[in-house]
């Protein structure tokens, strides 16, 4: 099941902030409530050895960018294998977020989620496949 | 607006000092004092980050006036997170600036090395977003993450965040008021205790007891303020686009350089800020000191070391030099000081005549950038 997240935009800039904030950073006008799905992208990720007190080491934290645009914090079990740009789930355990990897089937069963008709998801997933070979090449030829 | 020149500067030795902290900037003041060959200044702008948790102690503007001997002259404290030294040079200055006031001491200072490593992490990010702060993000994890993202964008940055190091702790063994005076070797840094992955011990710069300080005035000397600005940014940093470029230190530098009326290119030697190694790289290409994706392979190089053509951190910076908070940016400033008139002992530039101070408030949420010129 994917998560709910709750957050807010700005009526003025249509920045998305994760949780919602009452004014928006950049504007000092009330910003509208909405909530977002709980999928997103791997902005950036570390694991803090000297964690600050009431937290255990070592503490996995990420950045993860959702759908809109807005970025959000959370926990994970780990970061090993984890890259930027990789697609996770986000789900809330006791009110605190964490991020898990995708497998192939996730993957496959949020495009069929996400797309309307069939020949969207047909389309949606050949995209995928076309965007992660590209990116392997684009690694190949820069080293 | 009246031109605004530095009349004399002090600071102490920087590193785990046993004196309270009243004594550490009294030291400095009158240091400063001394240098400008003035008693009593008109006005004295204190800079402390968090006396409050770090000391116990408030109201510490009368504090140290009083200690400093000076309970009669008007004193304001300023605080602006890790930059509240440069900010606290920003308000001397424009009471000058202003005519408001013909001398001003600026002293700023932090004690913190009688507190265990992990409470000082925790006060110290306390000027940290509070959502991040519940998950634990402290100044190392925000700057891993970003030095994450910057591994990920060239395969040299691990080499290069390592080399600002091992310059900063070169120059640091040449001065004798540095927190560190002994060098490290590049595979010491990179193989040095992780802390928050990819970040290492040895990126980051020590908690550090320290004070630093400058009077200024509107009766010409030898160097001139020439140009201050100030940038800032979302306190979270989830809310910034951008990671690996700090637009407060952008938006400080266009400030700055606007009001001296000259550009990057004219700037002799720079101190910057670089709590985290990887801070030195992005502070260098925001302020324009080097072109985008450059600063790295100019690290390498020794480009920015200090007989290289853009001596960076001279005084060993952060790294070396130390990172007693509220004293940093004043401490940037007065090195900039020894610099421009000939005094920085054993590790003397030849030709210093325009420098830049840049210091970053918080996870870059306040930044500052400072041009002094000789004159």
């Amino acid at each position: 099941m994917i998560e709910t997240i709750a957050a807010s935009r700005c009526p003025r800039c249509a920045i998305l902030v994760a949780p919602p904030a009452t004014y928006c950073p950049h504007h000092p006008v009330a910003m509208t409530p909405m909530t977002l799905s709980g999928i997103g992208e791997v902005v950036t990720y570390t694991t803090l050895h000297t964690p600050p007190q009431g937290f255990r080491s070592p503490l996995h934290i990420a950045i993860v960018e959702l759908e809109g645009g807005a970025r959000f914090v959370c926990h994970g079990a780990d970061t090993k294998g984890l890259k930027i740009g990789a697609t996770v789930a986000i789900e809330a355990i006791d009110d605190i977020y964490y991020f898990s990897h995708l497998g192939a089937m996730d993957r496959a069963r949020l495009f069929w989620r996400r797309t309307g008709r069939a020949g969207d998801r047909v389309n949606a997933i050949a995209r995928s496949l076309a965007k992660r070979v590209w990116k392997s090449r684009s690694v190949n030829t820069v080293e | 607006m009246q031109e605004v020149y530095v009349a004399g500067a002090g600071m102490t030795r920087i590193g785990k000092r046993s004196e309270p902290l009243q004594d550490l900037m009294a030291e400095a003041a009158h240091a400063a004092l001394l240098d400008a060959q003035i008693e009593r200044p008109d006005f004295i702008v204190v800079a402390t980050m968090n006396p409050e948790e770090f000391l116990g102690d408030g109201n510490f503007a009368s504090n140290v006036a009083t200690h400093l001997g000076f309970a009669e002259i008007p004193t304001v404290r300023v605080e602006t997170a890790t930059s509240s030294g440069a900010a606290s040079f920003y308000i001397g200055f424009s009471q000058v600036a202003a005519g408001l006031r013909r001398s001003v001491l600026v002293v700023g200072g932090e004690k913190m090395t009688h507190l265990s490593t992990p409470r000082v992490s925790e006060i110290i990010g306390r000027s940290i977003d509070p959502y991040e702060r519940s998950y634990g993000a402290t100044m190392p994890a925000l700057a891993g993450l970003i030095t994450q993202v910057l591994l990920g964008r060239s395969g040299s940055a691990a080499r290069e965040i390592a080399q600002v190091a091992v310059k900063n702790h070169a120059h640091g063994a040449k001065n004798p008021l540095a927190h560190f005076q002994q060098i490290v070797t590049l595979e010491e840094v990179m193989e040095s205790r992780m802390v928050a992955d990819p970040l290492r011990l040895l990126h980051c710069c020590p908690i550090s007891d320290g004070a630093a300080a400058v009077v200024l005035t509107s009766e010409r000397t030898h160097v001139r303020v020439a140009g201050l600005g100030q940038g800032t940014d979302t306190l979270a940093v989830r809310h910034r686009r951008e990671l690996v470029t700090f637009g407060a230190t952008r938006a400080a530098a266009r400030e700055a350089f606007a009001m001296a009326g000259f550009d990057p290119a004219h700037v002799d030697f720079a101190e910057i800020h670089d709590a985290f190694a990887p801070f030195e790289l992005i502070s260098l290409e925001d302020i324009g000191l080097l072109p985008p994706g450059k600063s790295g392979r100019a690290t390498l190089d020794g480009d920015t070391a200090l007989d290289g053509r853009l001596p960076i951190n001279p005084s060993g910076g952060l790294k070396a030099r130390g990172h007693p908070l509220a004293a940093t940016g004043l401490a940037q400033i007065v090195e900039c000081v020894w610099q421009l008139i000939g005094r920085a002992e054993g590790r003397q530039l030849p030709a210093a005549h325009r420098a830049l101070a840049h210091s970053i408030g918080g996870l870059a949420t306040n930044n500052w950038v400072t041009l002094l010129e000789s004159v």
